[in-house]
Protein backbone atom coordinates (compact mmCIF):
# COMPACT_ATOMS: atom_id res chain seq x y z
CA UNK A 1 0.00 0.00 0.00
CA UNK A 2 2.23 2.66 -0.90
CA UNK A 3 -0.52 4.98 -2.12
CA UNK A 4 -1.29 5.12 1.55
CA UNK A 5 1.54 5.34 3.65
CA UNK A 6 2.99 8.02 1.32
CA UNK A 7 0.89 10.15 2.69
CA UNK A 8 2.54 9.76 6.09
CA UNK A 9 -1.16 8.82 7.87
CA UNK A 10 -2.40 5.86 6.55
CA UNK A 11 -1.62 3.04 8.37
CA UNK A 12 0.16 -0.13 6.20
CA UNK A 13 -1.79 -3.87 5.36
CA UNK A 14 -0.60 -6.83 5.89
CA UNK A 15 0.90 -7.53 2.56
CA UNK A 16 -0.82 -11.15 2.42
CA UNK A 17 -4.49 -9.27 1.55
CA UNK A 18 -3.77 -6.91 -0.92
CA UNK A 19 -6.97 -7.51 -1.59
CA UNK A 20 -8.39 -5.66 1.63
CA UNK A 21 -5.96 -2.85 0.70
CA UNK A 22 -8.05 -1.98 -2.36
CA UNK A 23 -11.48 -2.08 -0.74
CA UNK A 24 -10.11 0.11 1.70
CA UNK A 25 -9.19 2.76 -1.16
CA UNK A 26 -12.16 2.06 -2.60
CA UNK A 27 -14.27 3.01 0.61
CA UNK A 28 -11.99 6.50 0.89
CA UNK A 29 -12.96 7.33 -2.86
CA UNK A 30 -17.02 6.31 -1.72
CA UNK A 31 -16.72 8.77 1.27
CA UNK A 32 -15.25 11.42 -0.54
CA UNK A 33 -18.17 11.47 -3.46
CA UNK A 34 -21.06 10.61 -0.72
CA UNK A 35 -19.98 12.20 2.78
CA UNK A 36 -17.42 15.12 2.00
CA UNK A 37 -16.94 18.03 4.15
CA UNK A 38 -19.97 20.16 3.08
CA UNK A 39 -17.23 23.12 1.59
CA UNK A 40 -19.01 26.10 3.49
CA UNK A 41 -18.57 24.27 6.61
CA UNK A 42 -14.88 24.30 6.01
CA UNK A 43 -14.43 27.82 4.76
CA UNK A 44 -15.84 28.05 8.16
CA UNK A 45 -13.17 26.34 10.04
CA UNK A 46 -11.09 28.78 8.01
CA UNK A 47 -11.97 31.70 8.94
CA UNK A 48 -12.15 30.44 12.59
CA UNK A 49 -8.49 31.92 12.73
CA UNK A 50 -9.68 34.73 13.57
CA UNK A 51 -10.24 33.56 17.17
CA UNK A 52 -6.94 32.94 17.76
CA UNK A 53 -6.17 35.36 20.51
CA UNK A 54 -3.46 35.25 22.39
CA UNK A 55 -4.02 37.73 24.89
CA UNK A 56 -7.18 36.74 26.15
CA UNK A 57 -7.46 34.37 29.04
CA UNK A 58 -9.30 31.05 28.65
CA UNK A 59 -11.63 30.21 31.07
CA UNK A 60 -12.47 26.04 31.10
CA UNK A 61 -15.37 24.20 31.28
CA UNK A 62 -15.29 22.73 34.76
CA UNK A 63 -18.85 21.62 34.97
CA UNK A 64 -21.51 21.04 32.73
CA UNK A 65 -24.68 19.24 33.63
CA UNK A 66 -24.89 17.02 30.59
CA UNK A 67 -21.87 14.95 31.57
CA UNK A 68 -21.65 15.75 35.41
CA UNK A 69 -24.89 15.91 36.56
CA UNK A 70 -27.17 13.37 38.07
CA UNK A 71 -30.39 13.36 35.59
CA UNK A 72 -33.74 13.57 37.33
CA UNK A 73 -36.27 11.18 36.11
CA UNK A 74 -38.94 12.28 34.20
CA UNK A 75 -37.55 15.77 34.04
CA UNK A 76 -38.19 17.52 31.10
CA UNK A 77 -36.58 20.48 29.41
CA UNK A 78 -34.10 20.40 32.21
CA UNK A 79 -31.74 23.78 32.13
CA UNK A 80 -28.08 23.27 31.22
CA UNK A 81 -26.16 24.19 33.79
CA UNK A 82 -22.52 24.94 32.98
CA UNK A 83 -19.12 26.90 35.22
CA UNK A 84 -16.47 28.37 33.93
CA UNK A 85 -13.32 28.94 35.87
CA UNK A 86 -10.40 31.21 35.04
CA UNK A 87 -7.39 32.37 37.73
CA UNK A 88 -9.85 32.85 40.72
CA UNK A 89 -13.04 33.96 38.49
CA UNK A 90 -15.98 31.71 37.92
CA UNK A 91 -18.61 32.31 35.43
CA UNK A 92 -21.94 30.76 36.04
CA UNK A 93 -24.72 29.72 33.15
CA UNK A 94 -27.52 28.70 33.07
CA UNK A 95 -29.33 27.77 29.32
CA UNK A 96 -32.85 27.02 29.09
CA UNK A 97 -35.10 26.35 25.56
CA UNK A 98 -36.02 30.14 26.86
CA UNK A 99 -32.49 31.57 27.13
CA UNK A 100 -29.19 32.40 28.69
CA UNK A 101 -28.84 33.80 32.90
CA UNK A 102 -25.80 34.23 34.19
CA UNK A 103 -23.10 35.13 36.45
CA UNK A 104 -19.84 36.55 36.93
CA UNK A 105 -18.62 35.47 40.74
CA UNK A 106 -16.19 37.54 42.51
CA UNK A 107 -19.53 39.64 41.55
CA UNK A 108 -17.99 42.39 39.09
CA UNK A 109 -19.48 44.34 36.18
CA UNK A 110 -18.33 42.90 32.41
CA UNK A 111 -19.45 43.39 29.28
CA UNK A 112 -19.90 40.31 27.67
CA UNK A 113 -20.15 39.12 23.89
CA UNK A 114 -22.29 35.73 22.81
CA UNK A 115 -19.90 34.44 20.55
CA UNK A 116 -21.33 31.81 17.56
CA UNK A 117 -18.07 31.99 15.39
CA UNK A 118 -15.63 33.95 13.68
CA UNK A 119 -18.16 36.75 13.39
CA UNK A 120 -18.91 39.59 15.92
CA UNK A 121 -21.49 38.37 18.61
CA UNK A 122 -24.14 40.07 20.13
CA UNK A 123 -23.30 41.97 23.50
CA UNK A 124 -24.61 41.78 26.80
CA UNK A 125 -23.54 43.75 30.32
CA UNK A 126 -23.83 42.75 33.86
CA UNK A 127 -25.31 44.35 36.70
CA UNK A 128 -23.34 45.53 39.48
CA UNK A 129 -23.98 41.78 41.28
CA UNK A 130 -22.44 40.53 37.59
CA UNK A 131 -25.40 38.78 36.42
CA UNK A 132 -26.62 38.71 33.12
CA UNK A 133 -29.21 37.53 31.04
CA UNK A 134 -30.69 36.87 27.27
CA UNK A 135 -33.61 36.01 25.90
CA UNK A 136 -31.97 33.92 22.82
CA UNK A 137 -30.75 30.69 23.77
CA UNK A 138 -27.53 29.90 22.23
CA UNK A 139 -27.70 27.28 19.53
CA UNK A 140 -25.02 25.35 18.19
CA UNK A 141 -21.59 26.30 18.56
CA UNK A 142 -20.80 29.02 21.65
CA UNK A 143 -18.67 31.29 23.60
CA UNK A 144 -19.00 33.85 25.89
CA UNK A 145 -16.11 36.73 25.59
CA UNK A 146 -15.69 38.72 29.34
CA UNK A 147 -14.07 42.19 29.38
CA UNK A 148 -13.46 42.75 33.31
CA UNK A 149 -11.27 45.34 34.86
CA UNK A 150 -8.75 42.28 35.19
CA UNK A 151 -8.58 41.70 31.29
CA UNK A 152 -10.50 39.95 28.77
CA UNK A 153 -11.44 36.01 29.35
CA UNK A 154 -13.26 33.70 26.74
CA UNK A 155 -15.15 30.81 27.61
CA UNK A 156 -14.20 26.82 26.13
CA UNK A 157 -16.30 26.30 23.29
CA UNK A 158 -19.45 24.27 23.23
CA UNK A 159 -22.26 22.96 21.60
CA UNK A 160 -25.34 24.72 22.14
CA UNK B 1 -0.57 18.55 3.69
CA UNK B 2 1.77 15.47 5.30
CA UNK B 3 0.84 14.13 8.53
CA UNK B 4 4.72 15.00 9.48
CA UNK B 5 4.07 18.73 8.40
CA UNK B 6 1.23 19.08 11.45
CA UNK B 7 4.00 20.27 14.19
CA UNK B 8 5.79 22.86 11.65
CA UNK B 9 2.02 23.70 10.34
CA UNK B 10 0.59 24.43 13.71
CA UNK B 11 4.04 26.70 15.00
CA UNK B 12 3.50 28.34 12.11
CA UNK B 13 0.19 29.88 12.69
CA UNK B 14 0.90 30.44 16.04
CA UNK B 15 2.57 32.44 14.65
CA UNK B 16 0.28 33.99 12.70
CA UNK B 17 0.56 32.41 9.59
CA UNK B 18 -2.97 32.45 8.37
CA UNK B 19 -1.86 30.06 4.91
CA UNK B 20 -0.41 27.38 7.45
CA UNK B 21 -4.00 27.59 9.53
CA UNK B 22 -5.66 26.65 6.19
CA UNK B 23 -3.23 23.94 5.33
CA UNK B 24 -4.54 22.36 8.86
CA UNK B 25 -8.04 22.71 8.29
CA UNK B 26 -8.01 21.23 4.82
CA UNK B 27 -5.50 18.62 5.78
CA UNK B 28 -7.62 17.23 9.20
CA UNK B 29 -10.85 18.57 7.87
CA UNK B 30 -11.93 15.10 6.57
CA UNK B 31 -10.93 13.38 10.07
CA UNK B 32 -13.02 15.99 11.94
CA UNK B 33 -16.03 15.38 10.04
CA UNK B 34 -15.77 11.75 9.52
CA UNK B 35 -15.57 11.55 13.89
CA UNK B 36 -18.88 13.49 13.69
CA UNK B 37 -20.14 10.68 11.38
CA UNK B 38 -18.97 8.21 13.19
CA UNK B 39 -21.13 8.59 15.77
CA UNK B 40 -23.71 9.47 13.39
CA UNK B 41 -24.21 12.56 14.17
CA UNK B 42 -27.52 13.89 12.34
CA UNK B 43 -26.60 16.67 9.32
CA UNK B 44 -27.10 19.66 11.82
CA UNK B 45 -25.35 18.05 14.75
CA UNK B 46 -22.22 17.10 12.86
CA UNK B 47 -21.82 20.71 11.83
CA UNK B 48 -22.37 22.02 15.22
CA UNK B 49 -19.89 19.53 16.75
CA UNK B 50 -17.72 20.20 13.88
CA UNK B 51 -17.53 23.78 14.40
CA UNK B 52 -17.51 23.65 17.74
CA UNK B 53 -14.04 21.30 17.33
CA UNK B 54 -12.28 24.06 14.95
CA UNK B 55 -13.34 27.24 17.21
CA UNK B 56 -11.87 25.38 20.41
CA UNK B 57 -8.42 24.18 18.30
CA UNK B 58 -8.21 28.09 17.31
CA UNK B 59 -8.76 29.22 20.50
CA UNK B 60 -6.23 27.27 22.11
CA UNK B 61 -3.71 27.09 19.49
CA UNK B 62 -0.90 28.45 21.62
CA UNK B 63 -1.65 26.01 24.15
CA UNK B 64 -1.21 22.58 22.83
CA UNK B 65 1.34 20.69 25.10
CA UNK B 66 2.33 18.59 21.45
CA UNK B 67 1.28 20.44 18.51
CA UNK B 68 2.65 17.28 16.16
CA UNK B 69 -0.52 15.41 18.29
CA UNK B 70 -2.61 18.19 16.91
CA UNK B 71 -4.62 15.68 14.99
CA UNK B 72 -5.26 13.24 18.21
CA UNK B 73 -6.52 16.39 19.95
CA UNK B 74 -8.99 17.24 17.23
CA UNK B 75 -10.30 13.38 16.77
CA UNK B 76 -10.06 13.44 21.03
CA UNK B 77 -12.21 17.03 21.17
CA UNK B 78 -14.76 15.81 17.51
CA UNK B 79 -15.23 12.38 20.07
CA UNK B 80 -15.70 14.49 23.09
CA UNK B 81 -18.59 16.62 21.71
CA UNK B 82 -20.36 14.14 19.54
CA UNK B 83 -20.81 12.33 22.70
CA UNK B 84 -22.13 14.70 24.40
CA UNK B 85 -24.62 15.94 21.78
CA UNK B 86 -25.67 12.31 22.06
CA UNK B 87 -25.71 12.68 25.74
CA UNK B 88 -28.00 15.80 25.78
CA UNK B 89 -30.53 13.89 23.23
CA UNK B 90 -31.05 17.44 21.47
CA UNK B 91 -32.25 15.73 18.86
CA UNK B 92 -33.23 12.63 17.86
CA UNK B 93 -32.44 12.33 14.57
CA UNK B 94 -29.77 10.40 13.84
CA UNK B 95 -28.46 9.96 10.28
CA UNK B 96 -30.92 8.02 8.52
CA UNK B 97 -28.67 5.58 5.80
CA UNK B 98 -31.67 6.03 2.38
CA UNK B 99 -31.77 9.97 3.42
CA UNK B 100 -27.65 9.98 3.04
CA UNK B 101 -28.08 8.31 -0.28
CA UNK B 102 -30.63 10.24 -1.43
CA UNK B 103 -29.23 13.19 -0.90
CA UNK B 104 -26.58 12.33 -3.12
CA UNK B 105 -28.87 13.23 -5.85
CA UNK B 106 -30.00 16.64 -4.77
CA UNK B 107 -26.39 18.37 -3.62
CA UNK B 108 -23.89 17.44 -6.54
CA UNK B 109 -20.09 18.05 -6.07
CA UNK B 110 -18.05 17.97 -9.00
CA UNK B 111 -16.65 14.29 -8.12
CA UNK B 112 -20.59 13.63 -8.36
CA UNK B 113 -21.43 15.54 -11.41
CA UNK B 114 -18.69 13.62 -12.79
CA UNK B 115 -20.10 10.20 -11.56
CA UNK B 116 -23.30 11.16 -12.85
CA UNK B 117 -22.32 11.14 -16.34
CA UNK B 118 -23.38 8.58 -18.81
CA UNK B 119 -19.89 6.90 -18.91
CA UNK B 120 -19.66 6.87 -15.02
CA UNK B 121 -23.10 5.56 -14.54
CA UNK B 122 -21.88 1.64 -13.65
CA UNK B 123 -18.69 3.46 -11.12
CA UNK B 124 -21.71 5.47 -9.20
CA UNK B 125 -23.84 2.53 -8.77
CA UNK B 126 -20.47 0.42 -7.30
CA UNK B 127 -20.08 3.33 -5.06
CA UNK B 128 -23.75 3.19 -3.55
CA UNK B 129 -23.69 -0.28 -3.71
CA UNK B 130 -20.72 -0.75 -1.47
CA UNK B 131 -21.62 2.29 0.78
CA UNK B 132 -24.97 0.45 1.34
CA UNK B 133 -23.27 -2.31 2.59
CA UNK B 134 -20.95 -0.54 4.70
CA UNK B 135 -23.74 1.36 5.96
CA UNK B 136 -25.26 -2.17 7.16
CA UNK B 137 -22.41 -3.61 8.81
CA UNK B 138 -22.65 -3.47 12.72
CA UNK B 139 -21.87 -0.87 14.86
CA UNK B 140 -18.61 -1.04 16.00
CA UNK B 141 -17.09 -2.12 12.32
CA UNK B 142 -19.16 1.01 10.85
CA UNK B 143 -17.69 3.19 13.62
CA UNK B 144 -14.27 2.46 12.75
CA UNK B 145 -13.97 2.36 9.18
CA UNK B 146 -16.13 5.96 8.75
CA UNK B 147 -13.03 7.34 10.69
CA UNK B 148 -10.27 5.17 8.62
CA UNK B 149 -12.06 6.07 5.54
CA UNK B 150 -11.36 10.02 5.99
CA UNK B 151 -8.97 11.19 3.43
CA UNK B 152 -5.79 11.51 3.86
CA UNK B 153 -5.51 8.83 5.98
CA UNK B 154 -5.28 9.13 9.72
CA UNK B 155 -2.58 7.73 11.67
CA UNK B 156 -3.88 4.67 14.14
CA UNK B 157 -3.22 7.70 17.03
CA UNK B 158 -5.25 9.58 15.46
CA UNK B 159 -8.12 6.87 14.98
CA UNK B 160 -7.24 5.85 18.63
CA UNK B 161 -8.24 8.97 20.13
CA UNK B 162 -11.57 9.45 17.74
CA UNK B 163 -12.59 6.00 19.12
CA UNK B 164 -11.41 5.49 22.36
CA UNK B 165 -9.53 2.46 21.30
CA UNK B 166 -6.08 0.75 22.12
CA UNK B 167 -3.79 1.75 19.02
CA UNK B 168 -2.78 -2.13 18.80
CA UNK B 169 -6.42 -3.68 18.39
CA UNK B 170 -6.98 -0.95 15.37
CA UNK B 171 -5.22 -3.26 12.63
CA UNK B 172 -6.56 -6.44 13.54
CA UNK B 173 -9.95 -4.98 14.19
CA UNK B 174 -9.76 -3.34 10.43
CA UNK B 175 -8.95 -6.63 8.51
CA UNK B 176 -11.88 -8.43 10.15
CA UNK B 177 -14.18 -5.02 9.12
CA UNK B 178 -13.20 -4.91 5.65
CA UNK B 179 -13.30 -8.81 5.25
CA UNK B 180 -17.02 -8.57 6.77
CA UNK B 181 -17.68 -6.14 3.82
CA UNK B 182 -16.03 -7.86 1.36
CA UNK B 183 -18.19 -11.09 2.24
CA UNK B 184 -21.25 -8.90 1.86
CA UNK B 185 -20.10 -7.14 -1.24
CA UNK B 186 -19.99 -10.83 -2.83
CA UNK B 187 -22.91 -12.32 -1.20
CA UNK B 188 -24.57 -9.04 -3.07
CA UNK B 189 -22.92 -10.27 -6.53
CA UNK B 190 -24.29 -13.78 -5.94
CA UNK B 191 -27.31 -13.14 -5.48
Amino acid sequence: MDDLSATGGGEPFDAQEPALGLLDGELREAASVLDPVPTALEQLAVEAFALHDLDARIAELTFDSVVDAIPVRGAVDVPRMLTFHADGLTVDVELTGHGLLGQVLPPQTAAIEVLSGPRAGSALTTDALGRFASEEPPSGPFALRLRTGGGVLVTDWLTA
Amino acid sequence: MDRSDVGALVQSAIDGDAAAWKALVEGLSPLVWSVARAHRLSDADAHEVYQTVWFRFAQHLGRIREPQKAGSWLASTARHESLKVIKGLRRLTPTDDPQLLDRVSEDRTPEQSLLDAEEAAAESERIRHLWQEFEELGDRCRQLLRVLMASPPPSYQEVSAALGIAVGSIGPLRQRCLRRLRARLEARGAE
